[in-house]
């Protein structure tokens, strides 16, 4: 049998997810598909980066990156700690000021239409640009409408390392460090409507070198725009912290293995039609590489900024956290997926069980675990009750769609006894990207409702996401 | 001994018996196959040098670059080797892990470059990853590369199968060892020395050595990626067993330590491995056995690796004047001084003002007529005594001020009369709108 890859799942969100009655009662309430988040998890996440941040003595601001998750209730609980939120779309940056968070602690990023930008310069959220034409064109915007002075970050890309060439994967963000003039001419050209604050970089990676150059190459263009006049004040390192998603390293060792033998034919396949996640088997040998997300990873979030945070400058022979503060800049940055890590599940109803063949009311786009590469097991919550315990059982779990490729994931997942009809299967810590990233309405499938829940003395307590709002019961505890 | 070229001292290696008191083996000979007294230092010299060496001539009348994927001991001796014969040598690697081998490498002039990590928001459909899309530049005919190739050439087997294995049966007086064991990297040592021995006597026991999937020795595979080595047949050994960097680190420092014979990790692995595996079949044994194993590298380099997994065996003495035997009471009694206070002092009596920020902040901004130390040198400095006369006053500043109030209590103890951290730092002082220079 293929091992298990059972979900590093703690806290509260284990908590409910023992409350076996209560998922069921929801999901006869809503329906399968269902989102379920833990918006004080949220809360406690960003404390533990501040933590961070602290412990070096540094300054700055977490801003939650939106698009990883739709959840009003998400930015609502947001918007009562000091975390600020990271925007990347005028529907994004409407959401997170109707939620209550102030623009001195929104940040908007990505892409911009016009209309983006010109909300954005109108309440005074903090722009970060992506090229030079687009902090022209924010220039325009805002001498135009006779707005105020917006505050912009600028995003740099193709970061030179020292010593080593730390190859990096091209990024069609951001102004290339080897050509910052026409940044400095535009900030120059327009100080009456651009305060420049500081530089950015995100990085598609999880290659600590790669960010530590990077961060290395914002702080020297920081020390280039004070030599031109301008006083920046912060430096933004993106998101990108990740998150462990499995319980035990061995599970994720043992089943990689096992992929291996199986691509080289040594035993018989464990995923669908025998796919290789990446892995091919040319003459006997293993050729391609492990296209997937890293499912059991030691060093994640707050511990992966801990990590960057304490490398060395290779210039300055000096932590990166050291040199940040010696500068006296703020540290910001833009957490989606590792803020998100322990802070919801996704729950499906099993419709039907043949032939090793599990179907739920749900779809790969609900559930997004092929599209980002995550594997992990879905948790099985029975109805009624008890059964005899008939052991575990390898299962393909296939979704709601008439698509052949319409499979929750490729692999063969182990559950521990035989799933029934009417019981539930919960993929948990999806709240990151996996949840309602790209949900739609293929074959007008009924998409997810989401439900926030919330503790309240022994109980649990949830209503709609959209219903939901910071003061929700929580004063008849007081 | 007189050579033409250090290439022509490549190969012909000592074998060193083992002191049985060291390995406790009470029925097995066990010998060393000493690599790493190869010029460049490793085992990979014969094979580096049997992959280029026919290949040099036209290579350097075309200019082409030397690339190799390697972060240890083949990078090595392809940069010296190339160096020798006019051509550059590119070294691709995962992840340069070993420091004191990267700067060897760009000691040597090599070009490092290091493949990107892991996409953070995953393709799954991006396949070609960037690996692959390396090799397909490099192996191009015509692209201006002397691609070597280690984990597919045979000419890495052919090195051992023509020197280490030869060598090792004439040492042994014609006869074959019983007992081979040897660590796996590119397979091309281990691979080309069994086949030699097997030739010779069918009933050789070759056993594979390579690390466990979350392990790291520098040099070998894991028990997963061997099966990406184009070299690597799983029949050349009777077994393949996992060794531990513990179990590495402590073959090492017996060979070190008691055999006089300073080996790597990898010769450490190779000592500890066979111990182990022959441990069980001495107990069983009526007559005399042989075994080698192969010692491929130097210990030097790996000091930082060491290091950080035994820092015990670093052991320093305890530091006089150091920040951190400061008591909670020393640090609680540290004069500090606030932004306006210490406006007033600067412009009464003039203090000296040490910023212990790195020069590269100092540059951009720093309170006027202030002298830059920064922290870590200040440290080292104080370990021989003050650095300044009582009579002068110091103002410490740092970003803000937690380690100036640490070394304002340092230098209290070590009898300075007034010293002041900056409280709140130069945060605290360009918040309050004092002034900060460039010079
Ligand atoms: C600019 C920017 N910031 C932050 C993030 C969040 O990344 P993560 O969820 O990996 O932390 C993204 C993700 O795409 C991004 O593009
Ligand atoms: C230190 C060290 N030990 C052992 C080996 C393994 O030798 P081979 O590549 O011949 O398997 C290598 C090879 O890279 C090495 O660098």
């Amino acid at each position: 049998m293929a091992p298990y890859l059972q979900p590093r799942v703690d806290g509260d969100l284990r908590s409910i997810l023992d409350s076996h009655d209560t998922l069921h009662r929801m999901l006869d309430t809503l329906g399968s598909p269902l989102n379920l988040v833990l918006p004080d998890r949220l809360a406690a996440n960003v404390r533990d980066f501040e933590t961070t941040l602290r412990a070096y003595d540094l300054g700055g601001t977490v801003y939650f990156a939106h698009k990883a998750n739709r959840s009003s209730a998400l930015v609502r609980a947001l918007a009562t700690t000091g975390a600020g939120i990271d925007v990347a779309s005028l529907g994004e940056l409407q959401h997170a000021l109707g939620a209550g968070i102030g623009p001195g602690r929104i940040m908007a990023t990505g892409p911009k239409s016009r209309e983006f930008l010109w909300l954005a310069a109108r309440t005074g959220v903090t722009v970060g640009a992506d090229s030079v034409p687009e902090l022209a064109e924010l220039a325009g915007i805002v001498a135009a409408h006779g707005l105020p002075r917006v505050r912009v970050m600028a995003r740099l890309s193709g970061f030179a390392s020292t010593g080593t060439t730390v190859l990096s994967r091209a990024s069609r963000f951001g102004v290339p460090v080897s050509a910052l003039d026409p940044l400095w001419t535009v900030l120059d050209k327009h100080r009456e409507q651009l305060d420049f604050h500081g530089a950015a970089y995100h990085l598609d990676t999880n290659g600590i070198p790669e960010k530590a150059a990077a961060l290395e190459g914002c702080l020297e263009a920081m020390a280039e725009a004070q030599r031109r006049g301008f006083g920046p004040r912060a430096v933004d390192v993106g998101g990108g912290f990740g998150v462990n998603y499995l319980a035990d390293s061995r599970e994720w060792e043992a089943w990689t293995t096992e992929l291996t033998g199986a691509v080289l034919g040594q035993r018989p396949p464990i995923t669908w039609d025998g796919h290789g996640y990446g892995l091919r088997n040319e003459g006997g040998r293993l050729r391609g590489a492990l296209a997937v997300y890293p499912a059991y990873r030691a060093v994640a979030g707050p511990a992966y900024l801990d990590r960057l945070l304490a490398t060395a400058s290779t210039a300055h022979r000096r932590p990166l956290g050291a040199l940040v503060l010696d500068n006296l800049y703020d540290l910001h940055l833009e957490p989606g997926r590792a803020l998100l890590d322990q802070c919801g599940a996704v729950l499906t109803r099993v419709e039907e069980v043949r032939d090793g063949l599990v179907r739920v009311a749900a779809n790969s786009n609900d559930v997004a675990l092929e599209a980002h590469g995550v594997l992990m097991d879905p948790i099985l919550v029975p109805r009624g009750e008890p059964r005899p315990d008939d052991g575990p059982v390898e299962v393909f779990l296939a979704g709601n769609l008439c698509l052949e490729a319409d499979l929750i994931t490729r692999r063969r997942v182990l559950l521990p006894r035989p799933p029934r009809a009417g019981d539930l299967l919960v993929f948990a810590n999806t709240a990151g990207y996996l949840m309602d990233f790209s949900a739609g309405s293929a074959l007008m499938q009924p998409t997810a409702r989401t439900v926030a829940a919330w503790r309240h003395g022994g109980d649990w307590r949830w209503c709609l996401d959209e219903r939901y709002w910071p003061v929700t019961g929580r004063e008849e505890t007081g | 001994m007189r050579y033409d070229s250090v290439t022509d001292i490549i190969g012909d290696t000592p074998l060193v018996r083992i002191d049985e008191a060291v390995h406790g083996l009470r029925n097995i000979d066990l010998y060393a196959k000493m690599e790493l007294f190869n010029p460049f230092g490793s085992v990979k010299d014969r094979a580096a040098w049997n992959m280029v060496r026919h290949r040099l001539a036209g290579a350097a009348d075309r200019g082409d670059t030397v690339v190799e994927l390697s972060s240890g001991n083949t990078a090595k001796a392809l940069a010296v080797i190339a160096g020798m014969h006019g051509l550059t040598f590119r070294s691709v690697t995962n992840r340069m892990r070993i420091p004191e081998v990267k700067d060897l490498l760009l000691l040597l002039g090599a070009q490092i470059d290091e493949l990107p990590g892991r996409s953070e928001c995953l393709d799954p459909a991006d396949t070609d990853d960037p690996l692959t899309r390396m090799y397909h530049t490099v192996s191009a005919a015509g692209g201006g590369y002397l691609h070597t190739d280690q984990y597919f050439n045979d000419l890495n087997v052919e090195a051992h199968l023509r020197g280490t294995g030869p060598e090792i049966i004439a040492d042994l007086d014609g006869r074959a060892p019983d007992y081979f064991i040897a660590c796996v990297g590119t397979a091309g040592s281990s691979t080309g020395v069994a086949r030699v021995l097997r030739r010779h006597d069918p009933n050789v026991t070759v056993v594979g050595l390579v690390a466990g999937k979350s392990d790291f020795i520098p040099g070998i595979r894991n028990l997963d990626e061997v099966h990406e080595v184009g070299l690597f047949d799983p029949e050349v050994y009777d077994t393949i067993e996992a060794v531990s960097s513990d179990e590495a680190i402590d073959g090492l420092l017996t060979l070190v330590r008691r055999c006089g014979t300073l080996a790597g990790p990898t010769g450490g692995g190779a000592y500890q491995g066979a111990v182990r595996y022959l441990r069980g079949v001495d107990a069983g044994l009526t007559e005399r056995r042989t075994a080698v194993f192969i010692v491929c590298d130097r210990v030097e380099s790996y000091m930082s690796y060491l290091r950080e997994r035994r820092p015990e065996l670093f052991r320093q003495p305890a530091r006089a004047h150091s920040v951190r035997t400061l008591t909670g009471d020393e640090l609680a009694a540290a004069r500090t001084v606030d932004v306006a206070g210490a406006q007033e002092w600067i412009e009464k009596e003039q203090p000296l003002i040490v910023d212990l920020r790195s020069p590269f902040a100092y540059r951009a901004l720093h309170l006027d007529g202030s002298v830059n130390i920064v922290d870590d040198l200040f440290e080292e400095m104080l370990r021989g005594g003050l650095p300044f006369s009582r009579r002068r006053p110091v103002l410490l500043v740092c970003p803000v001020g937690e380690k100036s109030a640490r070394y304002a209590a340092l230098l209290t103890r070590m009898g300075h009369p007034d010293a002041r951290s900056l409280s709140g730092g130069v945060i605290a002082w360009r918040d309050a709108g004092a002034e900060l220079v460039r010079d």
